[in-house]
């Protein structure tokens, strides 16, 4: 009997302890109507494809670190293969002042910008170091990796990462070995300082390397695919009503010399290549909040060791009004361009058009403490 | 380790009690209390003039030991320092903002020139970032007032810009009734810490945009919400503006609920001690400068209630809990005839607790000084046989065969110095 008190005290004992975590939850919802003109995929009524909710609890640890526990989900392309559902986000945060650890299924490094665009995935092939271990069915395999990553941060904004990830593995999908590493240093002004009307908001390189198999190399470093990445958000006008910004990225993927036909999509990831995109983007703010945006951009990718002339271009354009909080409706027009190989890998010469109505939320409820990038942290003593 | 080894270790080092020994009477308690007092801001003279300088930043501040948060404070202390004239004279404060923010000084109580009141955008501009801004008044009427940010009110006061500000009476008809030599000043206040870190970094984020605005002279009245009278504001809604209360702005009110009370910016176990002997009259300035209202019980006293408002009580009553809601300042004297160690605390028990803890918040002590340091020691005067091996517990089941030794051994584990008081932090 006494043992049953005891215990019954041990654990209300911990429950009565226990940390209410902050709750954090963010939703997007995108819904478009999708016209495709000259394209092999048709046009769709409604399409909420990269709808998505994410939710974060966090907490104060014992030793002043902060750890948040994460969970999201994504609703995926009809054709993507991934089910109705794509858990994009499962992983653990540990951070202090000056070092993040994240650990599980999260973004991987193989995009540095975030450009505007109605759908995360509407310029893939130019936005992001491509998964080569993937078929190409889908674009989460391209984005999301089961991630070991460290970062360091120097001066409130120089971020040192280093990271190993398990990419997706569509010939051997139950393999969750580490099969790419990392590096990356970023240079990001603090989004709460983004009214100190800085130039250069962003910039920073990253570098990929994906642990493939490679016929006739033994040495892992060989046998791998690489690319490098550059990325840059530039404020040309960091006016608070009428914003303008530049966004940048180039991927150099060095590929493989004997990788000169697009036969199948692992091919395209192992060939050679040069990509840019860039985004020109006006913002108009009413009351400090947006009111609408338009923006113009465009990317080239180049693939020269192909045996056939082989290029690739984008061009995309959108427009998105404010209709309420955290409501917009949007238009976006978007061209592509395949020559050569990628023509018969990807189709011939699109035009899609898309009006949408695009749902975006995110707030910390139970809120405790601060971030480490609020203006008082930043700029009045960090307090852990 | 297993994991209900674990589980158990945790639950030991996190449960009960926590208690560190204490002397209320030693020298160095009293010098520490005097920290934790108001502090006085010292004037110089120009002319007929007493000139202060009171000046406001961002400041780390710890209501009690472990616990900080960011603040506003006047002169890098909360409350701000006291000022303290004589009725009639003439006061000049220099008020230097170094923050982002903007603020005022309004003299609650005191009976300014309404140019001095500081409100802004009806007596006064807001005095804006980096700017200066001279009040110039004659102290009237005598009494116990304070001072405070008229600016943003509801986060700027919860942040820690209040002060208290007595105009003294040369011919104090109080003092005269109940002769005194040593007074008190507490201000109390009460706290959404939460509240205050998110409010404060939401305005600092928004003022780097309206000063860039400000500078390049783009003053926009629906941007800033500010309107030069009310015909311009309801043509702004008839044009289509929504002011930032209306729910597709703004959803249900996230109204601050304080989590921290403090008496002189501090919580218990930091809050001040309030000293008396035997057959001492001490006078007790009490200021309300938060949003809650204070039901300070004394136990083991009556006290005279001497001044409302600074205004002083022709009949003065006895009374031992008083309400003192906010924007009040009541003026007491407590008569020392019960010589111990007497809480002082707000009887909304709510109040005493530290971030939802009990006990903490504006929990504080009236002690006599001349309390003979024996009294403290807890095994000899305790009524409790539990803590006094000398007492009789024969029928205390268990305890007849505890002997003495191992009750002393007990009683050292459970209490370590055997002296009163204790801090206890009881979860």
């Amino acid at each position: 009997m006494k043992k049953i008190i005891y215990i019954a005290i041990l654990f209300s004992g911990l429950a009565n302890a226990q940390i209410t975590p902050e709750f954090e939850i963010g939703a997007k919802g995108v819904f478009s109507g999708n016209l495709n003109l000259n394209s092999d995929e048709s046009s769709a009524v409604s399409d909420f494809s990269d709808t998505q909710l994410l939710m974060g609890l966090r907490q104060k640890l014992y030793n002043n670190w902060r750890a948040q526990f994460v969970l999201g989900l994504q609703f995926p392309d009809a054709n993507s293969n991934l089910g109705e559902v794509f858990y994009n986000n499962i992983f653990i945060r540990l951070e202090d002042q000056k070092n993040i650890v994240k650990l599980g299924r999260t973004l991987a490094k193989t995009n540095l910008n975030q450009f505007p665009t109605l759908r995360d995935d509407d310029a893939q092939q130019f936005t992001y170091a491509l998964n080569p271990f993937s078929d190409g069915v889908n674009t989460e395999r391209d984005q999301y990796a089961n991630v070991l990553e460290y970062s360091h941060i120097f001066k409130q904004r120089l971020y040192v990462s280093l990271h190993g990830e398990n990419f997706y593995d569509s010939m051997v999908p139950d393999d969750f070995r580490l099969n790419s590493i990392g590096a990356s240093l970023m240079y990001k002004v603090p989004l709460s300082q983004r009214w100190n009307r800085n130039v250069i908001q962003e910039i920073g390189i990253s570098y990929n390397n994906y642990f493939t198999d490679r016929l006739g190399y033994s040495n892992d470093f060989d046998a791998s695919v690489k690319n490098l990445l550059f990325s840059t958000t530039l404020n040309l006008k960091p006016d608070p009503i009428n914003f303008i910004d530049f966004r940048l990225q180039a991927i150099q993927n060095f590929g493989w010399k004997e990788v000169v036909t697009l036969n199948e999509y692992f091919d395209y990831t192992r060939t050679e290549s040069t990509t840019v995109f860039g985004t020109f983007r006006f913002l108009k703010q009413k009351l400090e909040r947006p009111n609408y945006q338009i923006s113009i951009g465009g990317g080239y990718k180049s693939l020269p060791n192909l045996e056939v002339d082989s290029n690739q271009l984008i061009i995309i354009a959108n427009s998105f009004y404010r209709i309420g909080e955290s409501f917009d409706i949007g238009l976006q027009y978007r061209y592509t361009e395949n020559t050569g190989f990628t023509e018969s890998l990807f189709g011939k010469n699109e035009h899609r058009i898309q009006l949408a109505i695009v749902y975006s939320f995110s707030k910390i409820f139970n809120k405790q403490f601060g971030d480490r990038e609020d203006l008082l942290n930043l700029e009045h003593n960090y307090l852990r | 380790m297993d994991r209900r080894n674990f589980l158990t270790t945790g639950a030991l080092s996190s449960a009960g009690l926590v208690l560190f020994p204490g002397n209320l009477l030693a020298k160095e308690t009293k010098i520490d209390n005097k920290e934790k007092l108001v502090q006085p801001l010292i004037y110089k003279m120009d002319g007929e003039w007493k000139e202060f300088e009171l000046y406001i930043d961002i400041h780390t501040h710890e209501p009690a030991p472990g616990y900080k948060y960011h603040t506003l404070a006047f002169n890098d202390m909360i409350p701000g320092p006291e000022i303290r004239v004589n009725a009639g004279d003439k006061v000049r404060v220099k008020f230097i903002n170094k923050t982002d923010l903007n603020h005022t000084i309004h003299w609650h109580g005191v009976h300014v020139p309404w140019r001095m009141d500081g409100v802004p955008f009806v007596t006064q501009l807001p005095v804006m970032p980096k700017n200066e801004f001279i009040y110039e008044f004659v102290a009237e009427p005598e009494g116990t007032h304070f001072y405070h940010c008229h600016w943003g009110t509801l986060m700027h006061m919860q942040a820690g810009m209040f002060g208290s500000l007595i105009i003294e009476n040369p011919n104090d008809s109080i003092k005269k009734q109940f002769p005194y030599e040593r007074e008190y000043t507490l201000v109390y206040s009460s706290h959404d810490t939460n509240y205050v870190r998110e409010e404060m970094n939401t305005m600092l984020e928004r003022m780097k945009q309206r000063s860039y605005l400000m500078k390049e002279e783009r003053f926009d009245p629906e941007q800033w919400a500010v309107f030069d009278n009310k015909d311009q504001f309801m043509t702004s809604i008839e044009n289509g503006y929504q002011p930032p209360y209306v729910t597709n702005r703004r959803s249900n009110s996230d109204l601050p609920q304080a989590n921290w009370f403090t008496v002189n910016g501090k919580s218990y176990p930091s809050t001040p001690y309030v000293f008396i002997k035997s057959g001492e009259n001490i006078r007790i300035r009490l200021i309300n400068a938060g949003a809650e209202t204070h039901h300070l019980h004394l136990h083991g006293h009556d006290f005279w209630m001497v001044a409302d408002d600074g205004v002083p009580i022709d009949n003065p009553w006895k009374r031992n809990t008083v309400p003192l809601t906010p924007g009040k300042t009541f003026d007491i004297i407590v008569e020392g005839k019960n010589r111990g160690i007497w809480t002082f605390h707000d009887h909304d028990t709510r109040k005493v607790t530290n971030n939802g803890l009990y006990p903490g918040g504006n929990l504080l002590a009236l002690v006599y000084e001349d309390l003979p340091a024996d009294e403290l020691i807890i095994s000899k005067h305790s009524g409790n046989p539990m803590y006094n091996s000398k007492a009789g517990m024969g029928d205390m089941k268990g305890m007849d065969s505890m002997g003495n030794e191992k009750m002393s051994n007990r009683n050292k584990m459970m209490f370590g110095e055997d002296k009163l008081p204790k801090i206890a932090l009881d979860e």
